[in-house]
């Protein structure tokens, strides 16, 4: 196999944006028919390199041979002609047309009239070799999200690519979609196609991948064979040190913190949202809520902390009713908050970082007295939070919005987690976040848990949910469907029920509060 | 990945070019109406800083300039857009000339101050009402400080005409009776500095104004909140600030700038009020605002601006005889270019960075 000439061999490849040297001599080998991933953590250069395949951008210096020519792919075209497709994070579709059309798109054959049927047989005639299911005639806009997907790489192979890279694919998918996705992917190798994966998510590269190039800061970190590594080792390439291991679980939880029962509470759009919610989280117990985005997790936060109204039921918190109270009075019984979009919800953008860490407290001391702000006090708890939360730079006065993600998020966790909370409910709290920075977070979390603290989880992540978690609530159409403790908890059973299969909850551990 | 670079379109870059911008443009139609523009442009500084008197009235003008410019500038900070400053002017000068001509024998030193207050109140009423409509029933202020500033006219020409304000032996331009001394703002320029001039103590609460508004907005909670809201409605939402609360306050402190400069046309200026007062202050203060982007100096200067435009634009027309149009047009121009910046930060955004996607 090392003799065949590789499909992909990119060579010193160097990228400078700015200030910033996203790629620095890098090198990357992809044989034919191989499935190889592409991981490093956010910003380490993997998405840069695959626009440079694909045209997107162009490198400073280096070259890149296709089946041992060199090619210069001054755009999308030129790659699309050399055989190379992408099928990008987020879905480039028309949701009226249907799945056919959608795949033909910008491709017609024929002349101007759309023959409905031929198209339709050529995309069933594409599905059948691949193994992709799609109905051809289903209209975008009704399919879920895994189907779009398909319809992305139908369109791929539609434009008869050798080479597709994928882009994150994973994010949107359920674990169901995703274990079907892997095996399009395999037999899409079968069929001698050859697959490049941009991903950080360990469990997926050694799912599916032969062989792994890590990249590391824009440099090469590592070029590994699936078979012969560990995740462990991909994740020491990655983040450039050994990972911490998780606690381990705390002792036996406390008190009833939060209590909810009977609660229903409407959508945006004004249908219901959550139908009928019981829960409860235990001071010192991690209570994860597993769902596909849009189940009613974000809803079921928001009535908890006041930013929306329930139409009935009881939240209590410490005991005490909070389901009509704003989110002032709800804060104030030490409910901590951290939003699903943190660039929306938890942050101040064009605050600084000092700013936003008194966000909600401007009122008090230390940081006020008598409705008039104290500026040294902000600064001065500022620099301290921005450094016991690790905010990198550590400068109170730098503007939010120009922190990193990971960095952003951790100025959430400062100025939410500092006044020692009797309650966090935490959505989505490591969404986009890297290896290192996820890390923190949930270090951060588990410092809470021991602490005494009750947390209410919401991920779309499994395995966050099963890592962090003591017992775990499946929600599904705005209901809990069931609460397992973790060690019930199969990533299968999970997964079953966050597709609404109740019967997955075989031995139903009840659903009742605490 | 990367931030755009451009940080100077962050500074006074953007005003000062575009001021620069529009003062070569207006040249041009000057030019092409066959005078010299810079024979204009220097009848024009001379007319708006040419003798201590000259200045003094161009000051005059900078004072209702600058408060309803701060009034729109505050609700701006707060993510509302205020375009009521003219109504809320005119509702404080009622207020302010139905007190000041109510009790016209009370010494100053109770007089004053209430006038001061009720000029005050009344703007910050007025203001308040439209906050509370967008609080309450999520009507667009937009809308409602629009349909405010014809409600307050024609208010005016009721109150005036032939309703209780009306002076008993006014002839000529409806006003009302004459206010006490006592709530006279007195001139502070002594005559021998600036013979005959006009300039009072107006000023002087107009700075004061300006520092009050630097302090509420980056000195207090209060003001802080209002930024948040501004910059960060839903941040600031779940963090506890109700957004609705501060739209109230905000827009009734907004009303309080504007009053108070209907407060000061009256007590120092005019010492009553006539139908069709002070008009167009409050929709320049718009231009005020946005070309100080909404900061304590930036507003003070721009105020200042427009006020040497508006003054020196007469004595251009008297002296050299040409347009006081033009002084319009470049104000125009200013505007443009100003509303512009957004479409220059597209362009430098899309410049900066490379283009991420094709669909």
């Amino acid at each position: 196999m090392a003799l065949e000439t590789p499909i992909v061999e990119m060579r010193g490849i160097s990228k400078r944006f700015g200030e910033l040297q996203a790629l620095a001599d890098v090198d990357l080998t992809v044989h034919r028919g191989d499935i190889h991933a592409l991981v490093g953590e956010n910003g380490a250069g993997k998405t840069t390199l695959m626009n440079i395949l694909y045209g997107l951008y162009r490198a400073d210096a280096g070259t890149t041979r296709i089946r041992g020519n060199e090619a210069r792919i001054a755009g999308p075209r030129d790659a699309i002609h050399l055989g190379i497709g992408m099928i990008h994070q987020h879905f480039m579709l028309v949701p009226p047309l249907t799945v056919a059309e959608n795949v033909v798109l910008g491709d017609e054959r024929g002349g101007p009239l759309l023959d409905r049927r031929g198209i339709e047989a050529r995309v069933s005639e594409l599905e059948a070799r691949f193994g992709i299911r799609a109905d051809p005639s289903a209209k975008i806009e009704d399919v879920p999200f895994g189907v779009q997907q398909r319809v992305e790489i139908l369109k791929v192979l539609y434009r008869g690519s050798e080479i597709l890279i994928f882009d994150e694919p994973t994010a949107v998918l359920t674990p169901q979609e995703v274990d079907d996705l892997f095996q399009i992917v395999r037999t899409l190798r079968g069929e001698g196609k050859t697959v490049i994966l941009i991903t950080h998510k360990l469990r997926e590269v050694m799912a599916v991948s032969d062989h792994v190039t890590v990249l590391r800061e824009g440099r090469n970190a590592a070029q590994l064979v699936t078979t012969r590594t560990t995740p462990a080792q991909i994740a020491v390439a990655m983040v450039g040190r050994e990972l911490r291991e998780i606690a381990a679980r705390s002792g036996t939880p406390g008190d009833v913190v939060l209590e909810v029962s009977g609660l229903t509470a409407p959508s945006d759009r004004g249908g219901p949202a959550l139908k009928g919610i019981d829960l409860g989280v235990r001071a010192g117990e991690i209570v994860g809520l597993a769902g596909v985005g849009g189940n009613g997790q974000s809803e079921l936060a928001q009535c908890i902390l006041g930013l929306r109204d329930a139409s009935a039921g009881v939240i209590r918190v410490g005991g005490v009713d909070v389901a009509h109270d704003d989110p002032h009075r709800t804060r104030r019984r030490g409910v901590a908050y951290v939003p699903e979009d943190r660039r929306v919800e938890g942050l101040v953008l064009p605050f600084s970082v000092a700013e936003n860490f008194i966000l909600g407290k401007q009122d008090r001391a230390p940081y006020a007295r008598r409705g008039i702000l104290r500026a040294d006090a902000i600064r001065r708890e500022g620099a301290r939070l921005a450094t016991e939360f690790d905010v990198r730079p550590a400068d109170p006065d730098i503007e939010v919005g120009s922190l990193s993600g990971g960095n952003q998020q951790k100025v959430v966790l400062g100025r939410e987690l500092s006044e020692s909370p009797k309650l966090i409910v935490a959505n989505q709290p490591t969404r986009g976040l890297d290896i290192a920075a996820t890390e923190y977070v949930h270090e951060r979390l588990l410092d809470q848990r021991s602490r005494g603290c009750a947390i209410l989880l919401i991920s779309s992540e499994l395995d966050e949910i099963r890592d962090l978690s003591d017992r775990i609530a499946v929600m599904f159409e705005g209901r809990i469907l069931a609460v397992l403790p973790a060690s019930e908890a199969t990533e299968d059973r999970l997964g079953l029920l966050m597709a609404g299969h109740v019967e997955a909850v075989g031995e139903r551990s009840g659903t009742s509060p605490a | 990945m990367r931030q755009p670079s451009f940080e100077w379109t962050r500074g006074p870059a953007i005003p000062v070019v575009s001021v620069l911008f529009a003062l070569v443009l207006g040249g041009l139609f000057v030019w092409i109406s066959g005078h010299d523009p810079i024979t204009a442009y220097a009848a024009l500084l001379r007319g708006a800083f040419g003798s201590p008197y000259d200045i003094s009235e161009t000051l005059l003008i900078a004072v209702p300039l600058l408060l309803t410019g701060l009034s729109v500038a505050v609700a701006f900070r707060a993510g509302l857009f205020n375009i009521g400053a003219q109504g809320q002017l005119l509702v404080g000068a009622v207020a302010a000339g139905w007190v000041g001509a109510q009790w016209p024998d009370l010494p100053a030193i109770v007089l004053l101050p209430l006038t001061l207050l009720a000029g005050i109140l009344g703007g910050a009423v007025y203001g308040g009402i439209a906050g509370w409509l967008k609080a309450a029933r999520g009507v667009n202020e937009v809308i409602t400080t629009i349909m405010q500033n014809y409600t307050i006219v024609f208010v005016m020409h009721w109150l005036l005409q032939n309703g209780p304000m009306q002076a008993p032996n006014a002839f000529g331009t409806p006003a009302s009776a004459p206010i006490g001394a006592g709530a006279v703002l007195p001139v502070i320029v002594p005559d021998f500095l600036v013979p005959s001039s006009r300039l009072h103590a107006g000023v002087l609460l107009a700075l004061l104004a300006t520092v009050a508004f630097w302090f509420l907005l980056w000195r207090t909670s209060l003001g802080y909140e209002l930024r948040a809201v501004g910059l960060g409605m839903r941040a600031a939402a779940q963090a506890g600030i109700d957004p609705r609360k501060r739209m109230v306050i905000v827009m009734a402190i907004a009303g309080g700038f504007a009053g108070l400069a209907g407060m000061i046309q009256v007590s120092g200026l005019f010492h009553r009020v006539y139908d069709g007062f002070s008009a167009g202050f409050g929709f320049d203060a718009i231009a005020v605002a946005l070309l100080g982007k909404n900061a304590p100096l930036g507003v003070v200067l721009s105020a200042l601006l427009f006020a040497a435009f508006s003054r020196g634009g007469t004595l251009m027309q008297s002296d050299a005889g040409i347009s006081s149009h033009l002084v319009e047009i470049v104000e125009a121009l200013v505007l443009f270019v100003i509303a512009a910046e957004t479409v220059v930060r597209a362009v430098a955004r899309r410049w900066g960075t490379p283009v991420k996607a094709v669909s």
